[in-house]
């Protein structure tokens, strides 16, 4: 009877984890701000979601309630409606909020070591267990 | 000999470590982000004042002086905290102070600067928080400087402190 509990309790547990991580993801899109053409919305989405909302810092403003967050995902839609190019869209807010306001930075001389770093730290963990088994051997 | 494989590493990661270290150590705030407007001309603007009839047109404004730019709300605690701060850059230092009153009601800034006083030459109305993005403001109260250039000098995100206030006072020394 315990192993049965158990085995239900299991079942449930990995059924949740499952479900979280492709669920993982909220949105806070407000059904007001999705525009009728379904193929702006998709640009504006994607978009929305390498934008950092500049109040949480840890959220794009694709999952992000702040005020400002909705303010920059109705100028995104607005732009695109306009006829603005994604690039012409992301040099408006960097312009404006500069890189930090990308999730993901991009890579120029100033954050050239920022990139570089998991591969130094891959050469000199590579470097280190080589040489260790030489040796050992 | 073993030993002498692990010395690289070993260095390496007390350097990364230190960096840290003294990244915490020194005074600073992680949350607040530099401005990308800054040593860059003012954004250019147009926008509606709060008790002059004629539209403030921000390439007429933004030359020939110091002039000190805060966005401020009644809604904002910060703001009122702030305030006396930007009194006295009117009564003492004869700044010329823009407000820009964001996404807030044009009644209650009316009363709002009725009640404690009105520093600024002129207050302008940002109901969308248009203008906001366009100077990069993220979080009110926010407080720039712009030089006789019209360049952007200082950026203060936050209220204004005693100890902000004597570092705002130096920066519009240094470019009298």
């Amino acid at each position: 009877m315990n192993s049965l509990i158990l085995r239900k309790i299991t079942l449930i547990t990995i059924t949740f984890c499952i479900t979280q991580f492709f669920l993982n993801t909220s949105y806070s899109v407000e059904p007001d701000e999705i525009l009728n053409n379904p193929k702006y919305e998709l640009r504006a989405r994607n978009i929305s979601k390498n934008i950092r909302c500049m109040v949480c810092q840890n959220q794009s403003i694709d999952e992000s309630n702040a005020p400002l967050a909705k303010d920059l995902r109705i100028l995104i839609r607005e732009k695109i409606k306009e006829g603005n190019k994604d690039e012409e869209i992301y040099a408006f807010l960097t312009d404006r909020y500069g890189d930090f306001i990308l999730l993901k930075p991009p890579l120029n001389s100033k954050t050239l070591f920022l990139w570089l770093l998991p591969i130094i730290f891959l050469i000199l963990g590579a470097y280190t267990i080589f040489y260790h088994n030489k040796k050992s051997r | 000999m073993k030993n002498n494989i692990l010395i690289l590493p070993s260095i390496i990661f007390f350097l990364i470590l230190s960096i840290f270290l003294y990244l915490l150590i020194i005074d600073r705030n992680p949350s607040e982000i530099p401005s990308n407007l800054l040593n860059k001309n003012t954004p250019i603007f147009e926008a509606k004042s709060l008790f002059k009839n004629e539209k403030f047109i921000s390439a007429n404004e933004f030359k020939d002086e110091i002039i000190l730019v805060n966005f401020f709300a009644t809604w904002c605690k910060p703001c009122r905290d702030e305030h006396v701060y930007i009194q006295r850059f009117a009564d003492e230092k004869d700044l010329k102070i823009i407000g820009i009153n964001y996404k807030d009601n044009n009644k209650k800034a009316i009363k709002w600067l009725e009640d404690l006083g009105n520093p600024y030459e002129n207050v302008l109305i940002d109901k969308k928080g248009k203008i906001a993005i366009d100077w990069g403001v993220y979080g009110i109260p926010e407080t720039f400087i712009i030089n006789s250039n019209g360049i952007i000098m200082y950026r203060n995100v936050g209220p204004i402190t005693n100890k902000i206030y004597k570092k705002i006072n130096l920066i519009i020394n240094k470019n009298e």
